[in-house]
């Protein structure tokens, strides 16, 4: 039996929306760390929470090397990123350090293997 | 409606929706949307738990979207989706206008230059698994033209491999497609197996051979009952070529 010739786009555009919504099958690693008590300064029962959205957190790759920015950074008790949402839950002592901080750490420009320095992320969003 | 017109309108609109990811829209790069990042992330991700480089859920989700096409519909993505694809058949039809004569390959010397595909195929996964980056965006024309020359990409030797990929599809249609693709190298066993294949009717068939000269990739619908070449892309120029009503026809075939 023949079949119409428009069986080909249903098939592409139905496959490919397809593909996009089954991304969320496929989750992205999260990373963890929980720094040294002595880091947060301060009682940690006065830390809070800031969640980012960060342009840059797109891998684990990226994702290590953005949690390294804040190993030995006073105030900051623990830092988790996902790198699927391209986000990073820090828990801070705001005593100690203040989100402008946390803002300003990440998106301090970076010197690269070629000497050249770079921006390599961007706080799009915090909460 | 003339099928060209609607796969011409798709594709111009995945371009579109491209460009404008490139450009700095969206929440994803368009990097995310590649199928062939997915396979480049497999390694990565069975190894050690983790995307390549720039890659995500998104490019596993496509890889595993367009193997079920393929599986379905032969490669189907390459005519109707693929923007480098579409680029190469705008080339080619350039081509034609422009390039005195016909320039005519042997069909051994097809056979022997499509191997390429599988070296290029190699090539890219031996170094980005030996690496871990994507250290041949350099030559990737999609990464090329879509990033414009960006971060990864090798100024002059970039600029080289990309006029003569261009140079090539002027002269021979579809070339990157037919010769360097990696992705249509990984699709070739499934594409082999896909379901829907055009199928000929040889009682109206006059063998006119218009179906070879309208099929970009130089396939020959009149020689065959059921066309089985994993390059056939389901573009349908052949059926549309066809001037017997009811002679070219898609059919589901093992
Ligand atoms: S174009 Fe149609 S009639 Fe002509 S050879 Fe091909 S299948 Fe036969
Ligand atoms: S055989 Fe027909 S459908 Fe297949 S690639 Fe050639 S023109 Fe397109």
């Amino acid at each position: 039996m023949n079949i119409s010739k428009y069986i080909i786009p249903v098939l592409v555009l139905s496959t490919m929306f397809g593909g996009y919504f089954l991304r969320h099958a496929f989750t992205q690693p999260t990373t963890s760390a929980i720094f040294e008590s002595s880091q947060s300064g301060g009682n940690l029962e006065d830390n809070l929470t800031l969640t980012c959205k960060v342009q840059g957190v797109k891998c684990k790759g990226t994702a290590n090397f953005f949690t390294k920015l804040y190993t030995d950074i006073a105030g900051i008790s623990t830092l988790e990123t996902v790198a699927s949402d391209h986000k990073a839950v820090f828990t801070y002592n705001p005593k100690v350090i203040s989100p402008d901080d946390i803002r300003a750490i990440m998106e301090k420009p970076i010197r690269l293997n070629n000497g050249s320095t770079k921006q390599i992320f961007t706080c799009l969003e915090m909460k | 409606m003339k099928i060209r017109y609607l796969r011409w309108s798709l594709l111009t609109v995945v371009v579109g929706a491209l460009t404008w990811m490139a450009l700095g829209n969206g929440e994803r790069s368009f990097e995310a949307y590649c199928p062939f990042g997915g396979i480049e992330s497999l390694y990565g991700l069975f190894r050690e738990g983790q995307f390549t480089c720039a890659l995500g859920p998104l490019n596993l989700s496509m890889l595993v979207a367009i193997l079920v096409l393929t599986l379905l519909a032969k490669k189907a993505f390459c005519s109707w989706v693929c923007p480098i694809g579409f680029l190469g058949e705008l080339l080619s039809k350039i081509g034609i206008k422009i390039v005195p004569g016909k320039f005519q390959i042997s069909e051994s010397v097809n056979r022997w230059f499509k191997l390429l595909r599988y070296i290029s195929l190699a090539a890219v996964l031996f170094f980005t698994y030996r690496t871990g980056e994507l250290i041949l965006r350099g030559y990737d024309p999609f990464y090329a033209i879509f990033s414009g020359m960006g971060h990864g990409t090798l100024g002059n030797v970039t600029i080289l491999v990309m006029s003569l990929i261009a140079i090539g599809s002027l002269v021979i249609p579809m070339f990157f497609c037919r010769y360097l693709c990696p992705l249509g190298a990984a699709l070739d066993p499934f594409s082999k197996l896909g379901l829907i294949k055009i199928c000929r009717n040889e009682e109206t068939c006059i063998e006119c051979g218009e179906c070879q000269t309208a099929c970009p990739h130089g396939l020959a619908p009149q020689d065959t009952i059921f066309l089985r070449d994993s390059d056939c892309t389901n573009c349908l120029e052949c059926v549309e070529a066809c001037p017997e009503e009811e002679t070219l026809n898609l059919k589901l075939k093992l």
